[in-house]
C-alpha cells in the first residue's frame, strides 16, 4: 500500500510539474491570464481614480471696474473660497474677462455689482459650457451669496439650515482604488476558472483525454494537479495585482488572511466548476469560448467590479444579486479591505451562495459528461 | 526438433490474447459484425481493411476504450470487467490520433508517461529506439509527422508491455518515414514483442506480418499467413510477354504456348501475350527455345507476383482502394 502511494506521489508529482511546464509555455495563458487584467485595472484606475482627489475647481476672472462696499464684501467672501482659483490674483476689466471667456483660459467670468445700489451679480459663461457641471456649480455659488446677501437686507434669521455628515461603513473608507482593486482581482480569478477549462475541450478534442485513459494513470490525481496549477496561476494573480494596486494606485488594504484564503480557495473553485459545465456541452474550442465570452461579459458589469450594484438601475439589481462573482466581489472586498473576520456571517452568506452555483454546475457538468460521454464517443 | 526450438515453438503457439465474437454498433451503424480471433506470443498479427471496416473499432474494444455490444475479449487469464489496472500495466498502445502533450518535449512526455506504470524502461532507450535522441529536448509540435508518430510508439512502449498496439502507425507518412517505423516494428520483434497492427497499407501487411486478418464491412474476410493466404488464390502465376516483331510473332507465340503442358490458359492483346503456368521456369524455357528458333525479339518478359491486394480482390469482389 505504501508504495502504491509513493507511486500515486511521484506521478501527482511529475503531472503538475507537467502542468506548470504547459501553463508556462502558453502564451495565451499568460496573456489573458496576467496581461489583459494588469492592463485592464490599469486603464479603469488611470480613468476613474486619478481625479477622484482633486474634487471640483474652477478658475474664474473677477471684474471688479468700480470697486465699492458691495463688492468689496463679495470679492472677499470669493477669494475664501478655495476651490476657486482667480486669474491674475487681482480683478481684471471687463474686456480682457470677455476675452479670457471666449478663449477658455478661464471657465467664468464673475463681474461684481458696479455701485453699493446695484443689485445683481453677473457671470460670464462661454456658450460652449453654458450646461457644464462648473457652470451650474458656479451659478448654485453665487446665488446662496445672493440669498444671504438678501436675507441680510431685511433682517431676516434663516429658519432652515442644511448640515452635512459623512457616512462609511466600517472604520476603513473605500475609495475607488481599492474598490477596483479588488473588483480585478476577482475578476481575474473568475476569468481564470471560465475560461482556463477550454484545455479541457482542446484535449478532448485532439484525443489526449482518451490516450490518458488508455494508461494506468490515475484520472483523479491529473485533475488534481490541473487544479493545484490553476490556483497557484490565481495566486499569482492575486499578488501581481495587488503590488499594482497599492503601490502605484496607493490602494490601502487591510487583508485577513484566514478570511482571503477561504474566499479565495471556494471562489476559484467555483468558477473553475462553471468552466467544466461549459466543457461539458461544448463540442470545439470556439463554442466552449462563445459561452465563456458571453457570461463573463454579463457578470464583468453586472456584479459590481467597475460600479457598484447599488448605484445600479433597481430593475438590474436583481440580476446582480443572482450573480455569483457579485458575491465572489463582495466577499473580497470584505477580506481584502474591512479585514472581516471568518466567523462574520456576512463573508458566508455570500460564500455560500457562491458554493451552491459551483456545487451545481459541477454535478450538471459530470452529468453530461456521463450521459453524452463525450469522452468515450468517437 | 531441438528441445529449445519445441520450446520456442509453444512460446509462439500460446495465445496472448483472445477475441471471441464480438459485436459494436453505433446508432444504426453496424461497425462491427462478429470477428473472432486469437494472437499468439510474439507475432506481429495485421489487421488490414479499407477505411471504415471496423479496425479501430475492433481495436478500441480490445483496448478497453469502447465497451463491445456483445463478446469476449481476454488476455491469458485476465478480463477487462475484473482485471482492468493489470490489463493496461502489459499492454501498449498507439491510438491513430498519436494524441501527445505539444507543448512538451519527447524526453518530457516520455518521463511523465512512465510515471503511469508500476516498472518503465529508461527514458532514454526508447528515445535511442525511436531514434529521437536529438529531437529530445525540442517541444512536440515543431517535430515532423515521422518523428511523432515515433514518439506515439516510444510512448506505447514505455512501460515495457508484453503486448503493443499500434493503429494506423504509418498512415500519411512518406516512404521514408514508413520505413523507419517498419524498422522499429520489425525491432519490436526481436525484442520477443506482440505486436497488433492495423493498417490500409497492403504492402506494409504483407512485408511485417506473421498473420493477416482481412476485415471488410465489419466482418473477417479470410485470416491466415501471407504466404498462405497468396498460395490458396491459385497455383497459377501470370506471366507477361511483349513481342518486338508486332502481333503475327505474338500470335505465333500463343499458339505454342497453348500447346504446352504447363501453361494452363493464354490472352493475346495485340503483340502483347498473357498466360498462366504453374511452372514459370519451365514455361518460359520452352517459349524462349521457339523465339530463338524463329528468330523473335522479345521486348518485355515479367512475372506477375500475387499479392495480399489479389486475395482482398478474390475475396471481397471489390477493387482494393488505399
Amino acid at each position: 500500500m505504501e508504495g502504491l502511494s509513493l507511486g500515486n506521489f511521484i506521478q501527482f508529482k511529475q503531472m503538475l510539474v507537467a502542468q506548470l511546464k504547459l501553463t508556462f509555455r502558453e502564451k495565451q495563458a499568460w496573456f489573458w491570464g496576467i496581461f489583459f487584467p494588469v492592463i485592464l485595472m490599469t486603464i479603469f484606475m488611470v480613468i476613474f481614480s486619478g481625479n477622484s482627489d482633486n474634487g471640483f475647481s474652477a478658475k474664474v476672472a473677477i471684474v471688479d471696474e468700480n470697486p465699492n462696499p458691495t463688492s468689496d464684501m463679495l470679492l472677499s467672501q470669493i477669494n475664501q473660497i478655495s476651490v476657486l482659483e482667480i486669474e491674475s490674483g487681482e480683478p481684471v476689466t471687463r474686456e480682457s474677462a470677455d476675452k479670457l471667456v471666449e478663449e477658455k483660459d478661464v471657465d467664468a467670468a464673475i463681474v461684481l455689482p458696479e455701485s453699493l445700489e446695484t443689485t445683481s451679480i453677473l457671470l460670464v459663461v462661454n456658450k460652449e459650457n453654458e450646461q457644464s457641471v462648473i457652470t451650474q456649480a458656479l451659478a448654485g455659488m453665487l446665488d446662496n451669496f445672493i440669498q444671504q446677501a438678501n436675507l441680510v437686507a431685511v433682517n431676516a434669521t434663516p429658519m432652515y439650515e442644511l448640515h452635512f455628515e459623512s457616512i462609511t461603513s466600517s472604520d476603513n473608507d473605500l475609495n475607488y482604488t481599492d474598490f477596483l482593486l479588488t473588483g480585478m482581482i476577482a475578476l481575474s480569478i473568475a476569468q481564470g476558472g471560465m475560461f482556463g477549462m477550454v484545455d479541457l475541450v482542446e484535449m478532448r478534442r485532439k484525443g489526449l483525454l482518451k490516450r490518458l485513459r488508455m494508461t494506468p494513470a490515475s484520472m483523479n490525481l491529473f485533475g488534481l494537479s490541473d487544479m493545484v496549477m490553476r490556483l497557484l496561476f490565481s495566486v499569482v494573480q492575486i499578488i501581481l495585482l495587488s503590488l499594482i494596486g497599492v503601490l502605484i494606485f496607493g490602494a490601502k488594504l487591510y487583508i485577513n488572511f484566514p478570511s482571503l484564503l477561504v474566499v479565495f480557495l471556494l471562489g476559484a473553485l467555483s468558477f473553475n466548476a462553471l468552466g467544466y459545465f461549459f466543457s461539458s456541452f461544448s463540442k470545439t474550442t470556439e463554442a466552449y469560448m462563445g459561452v465563456a465570452n458571453i457570461i463573463s461579459f454579463l457578470m464583468m458589469f453586472l456584479s459590481g467590479v467597475f460600479i457598484p450594484v447599488e448605484t445600479m438601475p433597481e430593475w438590474i439589481q436583481p440580476i446582480s444579486n443572482f450573480l455569483p462573482l457579485t458575491y465572489f466581489v463582495e466577499g473580497l472586498r470584505e477580506s481584502m479591505i474591512y479585514s472581516t473576520s471568518i466567523l462574520s456571517s456576512t463573508i458566508w452568506f455570500g460564500i455560500g451562495i457562491m458554493v451552491l452555483w459551483g456545487a451545481f454546475t459541477y454535478i450538471i457538468g459530470s452529468w453530461i459528461y456521463k450521459t453524452k460521454s463525450i469522452v468515450a464517443t468517437r | 526438433m531441438t528441445c529449445v526450438e519445441a520450446f520456442r515453438k509453444r512460446g509462439e503457439e500460446m495465445k496472448v490474447l483472445e477475441v471471441k465474437n464480438l459485436k459494436k454498433s453505433f446508432g444504426s451503424i453496424r461497425a462491427v459484425e462478429d470477428i473472432s480471433f486469437s494472437v499468439h506470443s510474439g507475432e506481429i498479427f495485421t489487421i488490414i481493411g479499407p477505411n471504415g471496416a471496423g479496425k479501430t473499432t475492433t481495436l478500441e474494444m480490445i483496448e478497453g476504450l469502447v465497451p463491445p455490444d456483445h463478446g469476449e475479449i481476454t488476455f491469458g487469464d485476465l478480463s477487462w470487467s475484473k482485471h482492468e489496472h493489470t490489463i493496461k500495466q502489459k499492454i501498449g498502445v498507439q491510438p491513430q490520433s498519436s494524441a501527445m502533450f505539444d507543448l512538451l518535449t519527447p524526453e518530457e512526455n516520455l518521463t511523465l508517461f512512465a510515471t503511469f506504470y508500476v516498472k518503465a524502461r529508461p527514458t532514454e532507450e526508447i528515445l535511442e529506439l525511436i531514434n529521437l535522441s536529438d529531437n529530445r529536448k525540442n517541444q512536440v509540435k515543431k517535430l515532423s509527422g515521422g518523428q511523432r508518430q515515433r514518439l506515439a510508439i516510444g510512448l506505447a512502449m514505455i512501460s515495457d508491455p508484453d503486448i503493443i498496439f499500434l493503429d494506423e502507425p504509418t498512415t500519411g507518412l512518406d516512404p521514408q518515414a514508413r520505413r523507419n517505423i517498419w524498422d522499429i516494428i520489425l525491432e519490436l520483434k526481436k525484442l520477443g514483442k506482440t505486436t497488433i497492427l492495423t493498417t490500409h497499407y497492403m504492402e506494409e501487411a504483407e512485408k511485417l506480418s506473421d498473420r493477416v486478418c482481412i476485415v471488410d464491412q465489419g466482418k473477417i474476410v479470410t485470416l491466415d499467413t501471407p504466404t498462405a493466404l497468396i498460395a490458396q488464390l491459385t497455383k497459377d502465376r501470370e506471366v507477361h510477354l511483349s513481342f518486338l516483331d508486332g502481333a503475327d510473332a505474338a500470335q505465333d507465340a500463343n499458339s505454342f504456348a497453348t500447346v504446352l503442358d504447363s501453361v494452363t490458359r493464354t490472352e493475346l492483346d495485340g503483340t502483347s501475350l498473357k498466360l498462366w503456368t504453374e511452372h514459370p521456369e519451365d514455361t518460359l524455357y520452352d517459349l524462349f527455345g521457339f523465339t530463338k528458333e524463329k528468330n523473335y525479339q522479345v521486348e518485355q518478359v515479367s512475372i506477375h507476383e500475387m499479392s495480399l491486394e489479389d486475395v482482398f480482390i478474390a475475396f471481397t469482389g471489390k477493387e482494393w482502394r488505399d
